[in-house]
C-alpha cells in the first residue's frame, strides 16, 4: 500500500465525514435518511483502516461514496425553503474571509483582524480582483465590505452586525467613495444585531443605508443569507446577485411563524407553520428574481458551495467583474453596453469563461457618476412598482388622479421654473443693494416686497382663536364618552390622581397633567388639531395594498382591515397647512395591519416626497405607530427601505425640510431607513422608539433589556431624535420647526 | 326643596356657614373631613345632626372620592365652598356632565373657565370697553411678540411719568400669586420671560405667558355680584381689601369700598365705585352670569378703575357686603350663601335692585395664628384657650371648639376665625373692631403667635388712601 494511496483514502473518507455533517446541517437532523449508519460504517472503516486488504477498502470506499450521494440526490430532490436556511448557516458554506482569499487577490483587511476588531462580524477590506485578457492580467482595486458568520468562532457573532460594525463598513465606503473605486459587499447576515447603543441598531442601519443611496461609486452586492434590515445596511447596491442557494428575506421563518401564530415566548413554534412560512416568505433565489428584488443569481454547485468549491469562486469572480462592467457601462455609450451584456450573457451560458475580451476602465467621470446615482434612484424607485393596485375606474378616482397629475405640473412649473429665477434675480438685488448706493436701495427695497413672499405670520390668526374658548369645542377623541376615572401608570411613583376620562382624553389630550404620562390617541386626534381646519386633502388615496406574495389568510385579514378602517392602506398622505404653511404629511397609523409598510405604503411616501419636491413644501411623516416592515410582503416589503430613503433623501438633497415625529410605537425596518435618516425627528412623549422590541432581544442576545430601553428619553440619548414634544404643543412646535429648520428651497424660505 | 341633599365638600368655618345656611333652607347635607380634621368643630357640629351626615375622606382635593361620597349618599347637590374646587370648572363640568349628574353650587362650568382665566377675562372686557390693566390681552407665545409689548409698556409708564417703570409677566394660566415675575429692567425681560414660560409649561401643560404693566400704588376694591339663573342681576355693594399680609393675603375688609363722607380722596369716589359697579354688571350680563361672584378692581391713585379678575365662587369676605344690605320686606340682612344655593337649585331671586339698600358699615377681621413680625409665618401648635367675644355689633365664624384644646393642622393655613363687625357708620365700625379685638383672649402652647395686634393696627389705616 503506498502512501498516497492512503493518504488519499483518508482524505476521501474524511470527506465522506463531512458531506455527511453537511446533510445533517441543511436538513437541521442528526440521522436524516439514517444517515447515522454510513457514519457508522465510515468510522469503523477508519478504525480498522490499516487492518482492511486494499481492494476490499477501495471497494468499500466506493460503496461508501455511493451511499453518500444517494442520500444527497434525496436531500436534492426533497430541497424545501426551509433548507435553505440552514444550508446559509452550515459552518461549511463559504464566507467572506473565503471569498477573499479565493476571488480577490491581494487584500489588506481594514479596521481590525479577527477577535481584535470594533465589530468582528463585520469585514471590510481594501482588495484587488482581476481579470484575463488575452493571457495578460489586469488588477482593479475594490473595497470589499460583507459579513463574516465565521467557522464557529464565537466572537464573529454569525455575522450579526453590531451598530458600529455598520459604522465601520459605512466609513470604509465613504473610503471607496474618497477614491473612486468599486464596492463589493457581501451579505451573509441573519439580521443586526438589535442593541440600541451608541448608536442603535436602526439608527445606524438608516445613516448607511441614506448613505449608500447616493455613494457615488458603483455598489455591486451578493447575498447569501440576507436577513432584513441587517442585510440592507450593506445591501444598496446597483446589481445585486444572490447564491442559489441563498435566502433573503424580510424576517426568518422562525419569527414569522411565531408572529402569524401569535406564540407566546418560551412556547415551541409548531414546526409546520415554520415550513408554512418559509415556503410562503419566497425566500429563495428564484422566487426573489421572480418579485424583483435581486439581479441575477450566481449558480452554486448542487446543495450550495463550500468552502472547498473552488470553481464557484471562480465563478463569483466572473460575476463580480461583468455585473461592476455592467454598470460602469450603463453610465456610458448605451451600444457598447448593449453588446457587452449579450456577450456575457452568451458566455455566462456557455460555461464560465477563463477570458474576458476587454478591459473596462472603473472610473467614472462627474457626469457619469451622476448618471450612475441616477439609475440607481430609478432602479429603487421601479421596485415593488407591481405589487400595488390603483384603483383608476369611476369618475372620482379619474377627477382624483387628474387632479394630483396638474397640480404636480402646475407646481412643476411654479416652483420649477419660475421660482428659482425670482431667487436669482433676488439674490442680485440683494448683492447689489449691499453695495449701500441709495438710489439702488430704494430701487431694489420696491423690487424685493414685490417678489418677497415672507412667511405667513400667526397674528393674522389670532383675531378669530381663543386659546380656553376652543378647546372644548374642538375635536375630542371617541374615547371621552365613558363616565370613568383612568388611573395613570405613573400614579405610584408621583401620587398622579386618577383623572375622568372626559377631562383626560378631551381637553387633557390624553396627557396625565401631573406627570405628562401620554395615553394613546387616535390618529384621528392629530389629523383634526394639528392642522389648519379645512386644510386636508389626501391624494393617493386610491393606491391599494395587495397580498404580494399570495400569503395564505392574508386576503381575508386585508379585507377586514380594509372593512374596519376605511383605508386601503396603513399610510395616509395629504396636503395641509399648519398655521397658512403649507405641508405635505405622510401618516403611519396603527389601525391599519399595525401601522406596518408594504410596496403600497412604499409607493405612497416616495409619491409623498415627489410631490414636497416639485411643490417646495415641507415633508412631515407623522408616525402614529409602525411595527415594521410587513412580513407578510417578503423582501418586496424590505426593498421598501432603501426605495423610499432614496425618495426621501433626494427630496432633502433638493433643498427640502423632512420632520419625522413618532409617537405610539415605532419599530424595525421604517425606522431603520426612511424614518431614521431624517435631519429633524421628534418623539412624542411617552413613545418608544428602536429596531427590536424586547422579545427579539431576549431571544437573539440572550439579555433581559433595562426599563425603557426603547423610551423617547433614551432616544434622545442616543442621539436618534432631536426632541420629545409634549403632544399638547406639537402644533407650536411643527410650527417652530418649519419656520426654523430646512432647507434653502422651501417654497416659502 | 327638601328632597335636595348637599355635599359639602369643604373644611372649616365656611363649611359651618354653608351648613348653617342649609339648616335654613331645610335643605339636608353630607359634610366630609379628613383625618387630620376629625376634631374640627364642623365635624362636631355636623354630627348632631346625624352620624350618617359624616364621612371620612383620604383627601379634600381628590374629585372621584368626592363624588363617590356623593353618590353613596345620595347627595343631589355638591358646594364646593372656597378654595378646593370652588373655581375648578373641569369638576363642575364633570358633576354636570356625569352619568349620575349633580348640581354644582356656583356658576355654569363654562362661566367658571371662561372667567376662570385672567387673560381671558381681560379680553371679555376689553370687547365690553371695560378698563384692563395695560398689557396684552391674548395668551403670547414668542419672544419676539412678548418683548415688543414689553418696550410698549416701559415707554407708556416713562409717558405717564413712572421713575421706576416695572411690568408683570404672569403664567396665562396661573393664579393665587402664581407664576408672576416683576421686571424692572428691560434687560432681564427675555430671562424672565423664559422663565415663566418654562414654568407655566411645567405647571399648566401650557406656555402662554401675558404681560401688563405692574401697578404698585392702588386699592383694592370688589363688588360682589348676584345672579339668578332667570337673568335677574342684583349687586350688594363694595368692599376695601387693600389691607393684605405680606403674601397678598387678605387680613381687614371693608364694606363699602370708599367712603367720602369721612375720608378725603383726589378723585371723585362715589362715581368711582358707581364706575365699577355698572362695569360689572355689564360683564355679569354679557357672560349671563348665574351664581354669586366677586369682580376685583384696582384703583389707582388718581382714581382709575381697572378691572383685574372675577372670582367665581362665594369668597371668605361676603357677610360684609350682606351685613350693610336690606332687602325690602326680608329680615334682617340677607345670607349670601344662602343665596347662592337657592339659585343653585334654580330659584328666582324675588327682588330687584331697587328693593336693596344700604346701611352702615361693615368690617372683617381675620384672625390668623401667624407672627406678623416675621414676613406673617404660619404658627402651628396647640389652642389651650379661644374665647371670642360676644358684641351685639358682632358675629364669628370660627371652626376652633371653645371649650377644649385644638391642633392646628399643618397642611392648611392657620386661619382661626373671622369676625364681622357692623357699625352705623365707618367710625362707629372702627371702634367697634378694636373693642372687640381688646376682647379677643387666644392663649397656646410655646408662645403662639396671633395676628389680633396688626388687625388692631392696621384698623386705623382702613380706606386711606
Amino acid at each position: 500500500m503506498d502512501g498516497k494511496f492512503i493518504q488519499d483514502s483518508h482524505k476521501t473518507l474524511a470527506d465522506l465525514l463531512w458531506r455527511l455533517n453537511y446533510i445533517s446541517d441543511v436538513k437541521g437532523e442528526k440521522n436524516w435518511g439514517g444517515i447515522d449508519e454510513i457514519h457508522k460504517d465510515i468510522q469503523q472503516i477508519q478504525n480498522y483502516f490499516f487492518d482492511i486488504p486494499d481492494e476490499k477498502l477501495i471497494e468499500s470506499i466506493l460503496v461508501l461514496e455511493h451511499r453518500v450521494k444517494l442520500v444527497e440526490d434525496r436531500v436534492y430532490e426533497t430541497l424545501k425553503p426551509l433548507d435553505f436556511v440552514r444550508i446559509t448557516r452550515s459552518p461549511q458554506r463559504f464566507t467572506t474571509i473565503d471569498i477573499l482569499e479565493n476571488v480577490y487577490d491581494s487584500y489588506t483587511e481594514l479596521g481590525g483582524e479577527a477577535d481584535c476588531n470594533v465589530d468582528p462580524a463585520i469585514v471590510a477590506a481594501r482588495a484587488t480582483i482581476s481579470r484575463k485578457i488575452k493571457g495578460k492580467t489586469y488588477r482593479h482595486q475594490v473595497m470589499v465590505i460583507g459579513h463574516e458568520k465565521g467557522s464557529g468562532e464565537e466572537y464573529r457573532n454569525g455575522g450579526s452586525a453590531k451598530p458600529w460594525g455598520n459604522e465601520k463598513a459605512l466609513r470604509f465606503m465613504k473610503v471607496a467613495e474618497r477614491e473612486g473605486i468599486p464596492v463589493h459587499s457581501f451579505i451573509f447576515t441573519p439580521g443586526a444585531f438589535p442593541i440600541e447603543d451608541y448608536p442603535g441598531a436602526a439608527q445606524q442601519i438608516a445613516r448607511n443605508i441614506f448613505e449608500m443611496c447616493k455613494l457615488s461609486v458603483p455598489i455591486v452586492s451578493f447575498i447569501s443569507e440576507g436577513g432584513s434590515g441587517g442585510a440592507e445596511a450593506i445591501g444598496v447596491s446597483d446589481i445585486r446577485l444572490m447564491a442559489s442557494y441563498g435566502y433573503y428575506s424580510v424576517i426568518s421563518p422562525e419569527g414569522a411563524a411565531a408572529i402569524e401564530g401569535k406564540i407566546r415566548e418560551g412556547q415551541k413554534v409548531p414546526h409546520e407553520l415554520v415550513e408554512m412560512c418559509a415556503n410562503s416568505l419566497n425566500i429563495t433565489a428564484d422566487k426573489n428574481l421572480k418579485l424583483g428584488t435581486i439581479d441575477r443569481i450566481v449558480e452554486e454547485p448542487r446543495l450550495g458551495a463550500r468552502k472547498e468549491n473552488f470553481e464557484f469562486y471562480k465563478r463569483l469572480r466572473f460575476e463580480m467583474i461583468s455585473a461592476t462592467d455592467e454598470i460602469i457601462l450603463r453610465t456610458k455609450n448605451l451600444k457598447l453596453f448593449r453588446s457587452y451584456i449579450l456577450e456575457m450573457n452568451e458566455k455566462r451560458e456557455k460555461g464560465l469563461p477563463d477570458d474576458f475580451d476587454i478591459q473596462i476602465n472603473w472610473d467614472l467621470s462627474d457626469w457619469e457618476s451622476r448618471k450612475l446615482l441616477n439609475l440607481r434612484s430609478k432602479k429603487y424607485r421601479d421596485i415593488g412598482s407591481k405589487f400595488f393596485t390603483e384603483k383608476k375606474g369611476g369618475l372620482i378616482n379619474a377627477f382624483k388622479i387628474f387632479k394630483d397629475r396638474a397640480t404636480e405640473g402646475y407646481y412643476g412649473i411654479k416652483y420649477g421654473l419660475i421660482r428659482p429665477n425670482q431667487r436669482n434675480i433676488q439674490r442680485v438685488i440683494d448683492d447689489v443693494a449691499e453695495e449701500g448706493s441709495v438710489i439702488l436701495k430704494t430701487v431694489a427695497g420696491k423690487a424685493l416686497t414685490s417678489i418677497e413672499k415672507p412667511v405667513p405670520h400667526k397674528e393674522s390668526k389670532a383675531e378669530e382663536k381663543s386659546v380656553f374658548l376652543s378647546d372644548w369645542e374642538g375635536y375630542f377623541s371617541p374615547l371621552v364618552n365613558e363616565d370613568g376615572a383612568v388611573t395613570c401608570p405613573n400614579a405610584q411613583k408621583y401620587g398622579c390622581v386618577d383623572q375622568w376620562i372626559p377631562d383626560l382624553y378631551g381637553e387633557f389630550s390624553g396627557v396625565c397633567p401631573t406627570c405628562g404620562h401620554h395615553f394613546p390617541l387616535e390618529y384621528h386626534w392629530y389629523i383634526k388639531n394639528l392642522f389648519d381646519k379645512g386644510s386636508i386633502h389626501e391624494f393617493n388615496g386610491n393606491l391599494s395594498s395587495i397580498n404580494t406574495l399570495g400569503f395564505p389568510g392574508i386576503d381575508d385579514k386585508l379585507n377586514k382591515a380594509f372593512k374596519d378602517t376605511g383605508l386601503r392602506s396603513s399610510m395616509i398622505t395629504f396636503d395641509a397647512t399648519v398655521e397658512g404653511i403649507k405641508v405635505i404629511v405622510v401618516m403611519s397609523v396603527s389601525d391599519f395591519r399595525n401601522g406596518t409598510v408594504g410596496a403600497c405604503e412604499g409607493e405612497k411616501f416616495v409619491r409623498a416626497c415627489d410631490r414636497a419636491n416639485v411643490s417646495r413644501r415641507p415633508l412631515l411623516a407623522y408616525i402614529h405607530t409602525t411595527g415594521g416592515i410587513r412580513i407578510h410582503e417578503g423582501t418586496v416589503g424590505v426593498a421598501q427601505m432603501p426605495k423610499c430613503t432614496m425618495a426621501v433623501r433626494e427630496y432633502i438633497d433638493n433643498g427640502g425640510l423632512y420632520i419625522v415625529v413618532y409617537d405610539n410605537n415605532s419599530f424595525a425596518g421604517p425606522v431603520a431607513s426612511f424614518l431614521g435618516c431624517s435631519p429633524y425627528q421628534f418623539a412624542i412623549r411617552s413613545s418608544k422608539i428602536g429596531f427590536a422590541g424586547p422579545r427579539v432581544i431576549r431571544e437573539t442576545t440572550g439579555q433581559d433589556i433595562p426599563p425603557h430601553y426603547h423610551g423617547a428619553k433614551n432616544a434622545l440619548k442616543r442621539g436618534h431624535i432631536q426632541g420629545i414634544w409634549d403632544r399638547r404643543q406639537f402644533r407650536k412646535n411643527l410650527y417652530d420647526a418649519l419656520i426654523t429648520m430646512g432647507g434653502p428651497n422651501l417654497y416659502y424660505k | 326643596m327638601s328632597k335636595e341633599k348637599v355635599l359639602i365638600a369643604n373644611r372649616g368655618e365656611i363649611a359651618i356657614r354653608i351648613m348653617q345656611a342649609c339648616n335654613h333652607l331645610g335643605i339636608d347635607f353630607v359634610c366630609v373631613y379628613t383625618r387630620n380634621d376629625e376634631k374640627s368643630l364642623h365635624v362636631s357640629l355636623a354630627r348632631q345632626k346625624g352620624e350618617k351626615n359624616v364621612l371620612r375622606i383620604s383627601s379634600y382635593t381628590d374629585p372621584n372620592e368626592i363624588f363617590s361620597v356623593a353618590d353613596y349618599t345620595g347627595c343631589t347637590a355638591i358646594h364646593p365652598g372656597y378654595g378646593f374646587f370652588s373655581e375648578n370648572f373641569r369638576f363642575a363640568r364633570r358633576a354636570e356632565l356625569r352619568t349620575a349628574p349633580l348640581i354644582f353650587i356656583g356658576p355654569r362650568w363654562e362661566v367658571i373657565r371662561d372667567l376662570g382665566s385672567k387673560i381671558n377675562t381681560k379680553h371679555i372686557a376689553k370687547s365690553l370697553n371695560i378698563p384692563v390693566i395695560p398689557g396684552s390681552d391674548s395668551p403670547i407665545y414668542s419672544e419676539e411678540e412678548a418683548e415688543q409689548i414689553a418696550i410698549e409698556l416701559f415707554c407708556l409708564q416713562k409717558q405717564a411719568g413712572i421713575e421706576i417703570p416695572s411690568i408683570l409677566i404672569k403664567a396665562s394660566a396661573g393664579g393665587g400669586g402664581m407664576g408672576i415675575e416683576e421686571v424692572n429692567n428691560l434687560d432681564t425681560f427675555r430671562r424672565a420671560y423664559r422663565r415663566i414660560q418654562n414654568y407655566a409649561r411645567r405647571q399648566f401643560g401650557d406656555e402662554g405667558v401675558l404681560i401688563e404693566q405692574c401697578v404698585s400704588d392702588y386699592h383694592h376694591l370688589e363688588v360682589q355680584i348676584l345672579c339668578s339663573q332667570h337673568h335677574e342681576i342684583v349687586h350688594f355693594g363694595t368692599r376695601n381689601c387693600t389691607i393684605q399680609s405680606a403674601g397678598r393675603q387678605k387680613r381687614v375688609e371693608i364694606a363699602p369700598g370708599f367712603d367720602p363722607d369721612i375720608f378725603e380722596y383726589t378723585f371723585d369716589a362715589r362715581e368711582v365705585l358707581n364706575k365699577i359697579v355698572n362695569y360689572s354688571i355689564k360683564l355679569a350680563k354679557h357672560v349671563n352670569y348665574d351664581s354669586v361672584g366677586t369682580w376685583e378692581w384696582i384703583i389707582t391713585r388718581d382714581g382709575n378703575p381697572y378691572l383685574m379678575e372675577v372670582n367665581t365662587r362665594i369668597q371668605v369676605e361676603n357677610e360684609i357686603s350682606a351685613r350693610i344690605s336690606r332687602i325690602k320686606g326680608h329680615n334682617p340682612y340677607p345670607n349670601l350663601i344662602k343665596e347662592q344655593i337657592r339659585v343653585a337649585f334654580g330659584d328666582r331671586l324675588g327682588y330687584t335692585q331697587d328693593d336693596i339698600t344700604f346701611e352702615g358699615t361693615s368690617i372683617e377681621l381675620r384672625i390668623v395664628a401667624e407672627d406678623t413680625q416675621r414676613n406673617f409665618r404660619p404658627w402651628v401648635g396647640k389652642i389651650t384657650r379661644f374665647e371670642m367675644p360676644d358684641f351685639p355689633f358682632s358675629r364669628v365664624y370660627t371652626h376652633v371648639p371653645g371649650d377644649k384644646s385644638y391642633k392646628i393642622p399643618a397642611e392648611f393655613d392657620p386661619n382661626l376665625a373671622l369676625a364681622i363687625i357692623w357699625g352705623k357708620d365707618t367710625e362707629e365700625a372702627k371702634s367697634h373692631s378694636k373693642k372687640f379685638l381688646e376682647n379677643v383672649n387666644i392663649e397656646g402652647e410655646d408662645g403662639i403667635f396671633v395676628n389680633n395686634p396688626y388687625l388692631y393696627k392696621k384698623i386705623d389705616e382702613v380706606l386711606r388712601f
